[in-house]
């Protein structure tokens, strides 16, 4: 073999290792949140079943599930399935501090948020849909008395609400704790 | 031949497990620098990129809403060089306008650092600050003076800034970077 075809030949292998590299890389990056076991979801699982409100462990040396989680706030989770109907998500607010809500799909995006400026009548409630549970909801309201429900409509069917609550001093998380355990989520009454 | 195309097919897979693995440790697109602190202001929404969603499925992160808040993460000091646990960081004065913000410290992967202090972080609500509302918070393995907040055992660490209830939130790319804290290396051991 010559030395030009030999260098050929070596081109030619590393350029079929690099094409085989990029398009293992592209399958994996696609794939991880599909075949992921231990994402988010899967770790709230561990926590509770779905429609009960779970406290989300406070952030410390000891606590390796929930990275990037401030020791600051307590955190409260709800699992959602709406294939059961539609579910309501009530929190009371009434604490100094930030409360908030954030809604997220089955693999952890953020569909929807809302903070306790939110909040009417001292709580912040949201009704979560599916696209075609909205319409039968539509389909049955009252034009007259329409309902004050905000419904928020989820890509996914299944997906997790989070509640956080602020401490402004190391010695207000415990009440922190108790606002976020306070959150309520359960499925709606199927429509008559 | 057909063993060369193995040998190049095995190769290949490895480079791009292995390659996978490193990049989503630290996925490149979709965060922008604003001085020492990275901000991926879009990594929580139904919008992120494939590598954002790939980096969030693996490392289990429940990532704030752009409503709530945003978080920087800062593994460099202020003159680009990497958080050594072995220098005394100064971080101040301000923050940009948020109605609470804390400053903690995580080890590389996002997990508080267990410390002697069990201070793991600072709250803008019982900070203690100077005369014109500028605070201090030194970072260093040896008790400080003032904000102290220890490095504890670890490595490599980060400083995870959060900015709660942001007018910001909507244009993260647009923080100034005069507004954000900067980290003052002081010195070595």
């Amino acid at each position: 073999m010559s030395w030009s075809a030999r260098l050929g030949g070596a081109a030619l292998f590393v350029a079929a290792v690099a094409a085989t590299a990029a398009l293992v890389h592209f399958a994996v990056v696609l794939l991880v949140p599909v075949v992921a076991a231990h994402d988010a979801y899967a770790r709230l699982a561990e926590l509770g079943p779905p429609g009960t409100t779970a406290a989300l462990p406070r952030a410390g040396p000891g606590e390796k599930r929930f990275p990037w989680n401030d020791p600051a706030l307590a955190a409260s989770v709800c699992r959602f399935d709406l294939s059961a109907g539609p579910a309501r998500v009530t929190a009371p607010v009434g604490r100094a501090g930030f409360a908030s809500l954030s809604f997220h799909t089955r693999h952890g995006a953020v569909f929807y948020a809302l903070t306790d400026r939110a909040a009417t009548h001292g709580r912040m409630e949201a009704v979560i849909v599916t696209p075609a549970q909205l319409r039968t909801l539509v389909a049955h309201d009252d034009e007259d008395n329409p309902s004050q429900d905000l419904r928020i409509v989820s890509p996914t069917v299944e997906g997790f609400v989070i509640m956080r609550a602020f401490s402004e001093l190391p010695s207000l998380y415990a009440a922190a704790a108790d606002e976020v355990q306070a959150m309520a989520c359960a499925t709606e009454p199927p429509t008559p | 031949m057909l063993a060369k195309a193995l040998a190049a097919g095995a190769i290949g897979l490895a480079l791009g497990v292995a390659a996978s693995g490193s990049i989503l440790a630290d996925p490149p697109f979709g965060a922008v620098t604003i001085g020492p602190w990275r901000v991926a202001a879009k990594a929580g929404s139904l919008e992120a990129d494939p590598y954002t969603r790939a980096a969030l499925a693996r490392s289990g992160e429940i990532p704030l809403a752009l409503g709530e808040g945003l978080k920087m993460v800062a593994r460099v000091d202020s003159a680009g060089r990497p958080l050594d646990r072995r220098c005394l960081y100064r971080v101040g004065a301000h923050t940009p306008a948020s109605r609470y913000w804390t400053l903690s410290l995580t080890d590389a992967e996002g997990y508080p650092v267990d410390n002697a202090a069990s201070r793991y972080g600072f709250r803008s609500s019982e900070i203690l600050r100077d005369g014109d509302g500028g605070f201090s918070v030194y970072v260093s393995a040896l008790a400080h003076s003032g904000n102290w907040l220890p490095i504890g055992h670890v490595q490599t660490f980060a400083l995870a800034l959060r900015l709660y209830d942001t007018p910001l939130a909507a244009s993260a790319g647009g923080i100034e970077k005069s507004s954000v804290p900067t980290i003052e290396r002081e010195g070595c051991a």
